[in-house]
């Protein structure tokens, strides 16, 4: 028969790290994967679930999609202890690779449903890129509708319908530096409302025609998640 | 990729995280403190080949070499691969994202034949000339090495030097004599293959003609030049306590097949089942001791975080100290939250024991080979397993809670009747009524029986080398017969393709004459073509017709046992003479004892090692 303890209880270590350049093409259930090993081999003093396959616990704010890169992804870990913060940090470091970096490891005071905001640079390179594209790309994104067709987990099935996702957009600041459009947009990470940046790039395609050339050398562009806020854009941490 | 943004193009494709290395324990060098770099190529996806062991082996034992630095290339899916023609992109290693034609020495693992098509796809995409003929001076010395090239001929045309046998002493060798030419200024092409034809174990086609006579067999090989020796000797690692093993892992962060700590346990195989060709070119069989497993284990523990030890080798439980190393493993294994798994479970060796111990068995499926359908058979090709030991050990998994087990099977044996075929649905059944022996109560599901039957190919240095390959109709004939005889809901029937199986005895049984058909499917887009989705056997039959191949003559024709055979280029210190008795002892249905309970003379033991069993 199965023994029913009690589950142990437990501390919650929160690691701010970041996971850039080539880690952008990890997919977030292998980054759980990757966790995984990673505080296994660190020797933190992890809480197990319990039953027949035990496992560690760890809850991920606002998972990314493969091609965004991220300088605040925050993870919550389970301790059963609770090892000082330079410690954990150091330890986490030392078997991380250089382009997945922990920058803080705390003990937190906030929840993680509190992150309500995510601020993000896209940088797209173009065809027919210049000021004014840029300035029409923030005039859209700005407007009353910004259509996106939503993909469809099932990918045999018909087409979505066209989704308004302004709702989701709170800030947009365009730019254009010489070569690319440089958008700087706060868009929402509620568990309820989340609007992944992905979106506002189809949507700026579907509406202004950008990257459209077919050339995949010529045109590409870049997401980088910078920065995280709680519903009164104070920082979140 | 420096050079080109690439970034839209892998968004553009299945699972980027296959292209872009920068995993964790990966090793990087200084590529200009470095003498020798060395591109290892694997002809198949990244999933697959992290997860050899052989290629685990040897990137560790290469990158230990002084002034080496190895790097890995894993073949591109065929989205990848259309986008790279398309945009000119070349294939890349990880680690320092150059091109092949940066490296001075590529090497490909060859561990299925079907991988064929896809070596000479790679060398396509690094623009590297695919044959070893055309290449020029500055172009890398293309290495072949695996389980495949023990007949080395049909790719041998492509490869400027062939490993034969263990890889981990012979390829620092390689290296050391490249870094020592190129370090006096002595290098030239042709000058280090002389020099390297006579290393242990390597085996340098190009300075080998061969002759046919007029009904299309072999006359002879001859070398040209004297110094060159006229047949190559299998190297082995003499003692595996005392060879490298790796420390770390290359950690992959995507998912790959097999995700864990390897450990292998020993070498060889005391069995001698007569179909098997791993069976016979790993001999002697050298096993490691618990002790120096263990370490390995632990350590590997330490640097990879991974949560599960799988324990291989040909037959897991012939291994003598078996218990000795579970309880080492088991130690602390439990407290560290890792479980064991073990791949291979030979029938009479299945233990309540091994259940309740190893929790791949305890939570897995279970999976048994008897291989043939009737004892007759059993006895032809050597499996020395009753119906008894299968009813008993099935009896067990039932007993300790399993409601569903595997069989695999084999069509297309030597002497096969109709009646072995009946012989396999007969035998399913009784293990479906076998689960009906237990009281009601304790079996709450329906229990489920998988039969899986795949084709025999005549395999080079196995006893049946010289058998003829069952027709492709009539492998379909029986695969046909077997559906008709299998009446029960609770067993399932599945078979493999009969089709691979000829093109893989064909490009197992080969001689150099197929190097142009191989070379056009490439040219015509063939690749991962052990992939189901990228076989074609149309095509394939196509290439061979307009190079003028005849199929039949390697696969349904007999071998003459007085011909020259295509790998008889190659020593595996097992020896015709042992194949030849083994062959009649097939025919006369009679077994031959293990290695452990009586030395059949098989010859391997002048290779030397810590062969235990060898006389």
């Amino acid at each position: 028969m199965v023994q029913l303890t009690p589950n142990m209880p437990y501390i919650t270590l929160r690691v701010k790290f970041v996971k850039r350049a080539e880690l952008q093409y990890i997919s977030h259930l292998d980054l759980v994967r990757t966790m995984h090993k990673i505080i296994a081999r660190a020797g933190l003093p992890l809480w197990y679930t319990m039953g027949f396959n035990p496992k560690p616990k760890m809850i991920f704010a606002a998972p990314l999609s493969i091609g965004t890169e991220s300088e605040c992804e925050f993870v919550d870990i389970r301790l059963v202890d609770r090892p000082p913060e330079e410690e954990v940090l150091r330890h986490l470091n030392a078997n991380m690779t250089e382009n997945m970096r922990a920058v803080a490891a705390y003990y937190p005071e906030t929840k993680l449903t509190d992150l309500k905001w995510l601020r993000y640079r896209i940088a797209v390179k173009t065809e027919g890129a210049s000021e004014a594209l840029a300035a029409a790309c923030a005039e859209y994104l700005l407007g009353d509708e910004v259509l996106v067709k939503k993909k469809s987990r099932d990918k045999r099935s018909e087409e979505q319908p066209s989704v308004n996702i302004r709702s989701g957009i709170r800030e947009i600041i365009a730019g254009f530096d010489g070569e690319c459009i440089i958008l700087d947009a706060v868009l929402s990470a509620d568990a309820s409302a989340f609007l992944n940046p992905e979106y506002v790039v189809s949507a700026l395609r579907g509406a202004l025609g950008i990257l459209s050339s077919g050339n995949l050398l010529a045109e590409y562009y870049s997401v980088l998640r910078t920065e995280a806020y709680r519903e009164d854009m104070t920082p979140f941490d | 990729m420096e050079q080109k943004n690439i970034s839209s193009v892998l968004k553009s494709v299945e699972k980027p995280g296959r292209y872009i290395g920068g995993e964790y324990n990966r090793i990087i060098k200084d590529k200009d403190s470095v003498s020798c770099r060395f591109a290892f190529c694997f002809p198949d996806t990244y999933e697959i080949g992290m997860s050899n062991l052989g290629v685990r082996i040897l990137y560790d034992v290469l990158n230990r070499a002084e002034g080496v630095w190895c790097e890995r290339v894993y073949a591109p899916w065929e989205d990848m691969k259309g986008k790279m023609e398309e945009y000119s992109i070349p294939l890349t290693a990880l680690e320092s994202t150059d091109e092949l034609s940066k490296f001075d020495l590529v090497a490909f693992s060859l561990q299925y034949e079907m991988c064929y098509t896809t070596v000479l796809s790679m060398l396509r995409l690094a623009g590297l000339p695919i044959w070893a003929g055309e290449r020029g001076e500055d172009c890398p010395i293309i290495i072949g090495g695996g389980p495949c090239v023990y007949n080395p001929e049909p790719i041998a045309d492509f490869f400027d030097l062939i490993n034969i046998g263990e890889g981990e002493e012979v390829l620092p060798e390689i290296c050391a004599l490249y870094q020592e030419m190129k370090g006096d200024g002595s290098y030239t092409r042709e000058g280090f293959l002389r020099r390297a034809a006579s290393i242990e174990g390597v085996y340098i086609p190009s300075l080998y003609e061969v002759s046919y006579n007029p009904d299309g067999t072999i006359r002879e090989y001859s070398p040209r030049y004297s110094d060159i020796p006229r047949k190559i000797k299998k190297r082995i690692i003499k003692n595996l306590d005392e060879a490298p093993y790796p420390e770390k892992l290359v950690m992959p962060y995507i998912e790959t097949v097999h995700d864990r700590i390897v450990l292998e346990v020993y070498r060889g195989c005391i069995r001698g089942c007569r179909f098997c060709q791993a069976g016979m070119v790993y001999r002697p069989i050298r096993e490691k001791s618990p002790e120096v497993l263990c370490r390995n284990a632990k350590c590997l523990y330490e640097n990879s975080g991974y949560d599960e030890i799988s324990l291989i080798s040909l037959s897991i439980s012939d291994y003598s100290r078996l218990p000795e190393l579970t309880d080492g493993l088991l130690s602390w294994t439990d407290d560290a939250r890792v479980s064991l798994s073990l791949p291979s479970l030979r029938i009479d060796s299945f233990s309540e024991e091994l259940m309740r111990k190893v929790s791949s068995v305890r939570t897995g499926g279970i999976t048994f080979a008897p291989e043939a359908g009737t004892q007759r058979l059993r006895d032809v090709i050597n499996k020395n397993v009753s119906e008894e030991d299968l009813l008993r050990s099935v009896g067990i998994a039932f007993r300790g809670g399993k409601s569903n087990v595997k069989l695999y099977f084999m069509n297309g044996l030597p002497t096969e009747t109709d009646e072995d075929i009946a012989g396999i649905a007969a035998l399913a059944k009784r293990v479906v009524h076998e689960y009906y022996t237990m009281p009601k109560e304790e079996r709450p599901r329906g229990v489920g029986v998988t039969v899986s039957v795949s084709c025999f190919v005549p395999k080079p240095f196995t006893p049946f080398q010289w058998e003829r390959q069952d027709s492709l109709e009539s492998l379909e004939r029986k695969q046909e017969l077997l559906k008709g005889f299998i009446n029960d809901k609770k067993i399932k029937y599945s078979y493999h393709d009969a089709r691979v199986s000829c093109i893989e005895a064909l490009l197992a049984r080969g001689d150099r004459r197929l190097a142009p058909a191989i070379a056009l499917m490439a040219e015509e887009g063939a690749m991962l073509e052990a992939w189901d989705e990228y076989f074609d056997y149309e095509k394939w039959l196509s290439a061979l017709e307009r190079t003028g191949v005849d199929m039949d003559f390697y696969t349904t024709r007999g071998f003459s046992t007085d011909e020259v055979l295509p790998w008889d280029i190659i020593d595996i210190g097992v020896t015709k003479q042992f194949l030849l008795r083994e062959r009649e002892r097939a025919y006369e249905e009679k077994t031959t004892p293990s290695c452990m309970e009586k030395c059949s003379g098989c010859g391997a033991n002048k290779l030397g090692g810590n062969t235990r069993w060898c006389n």
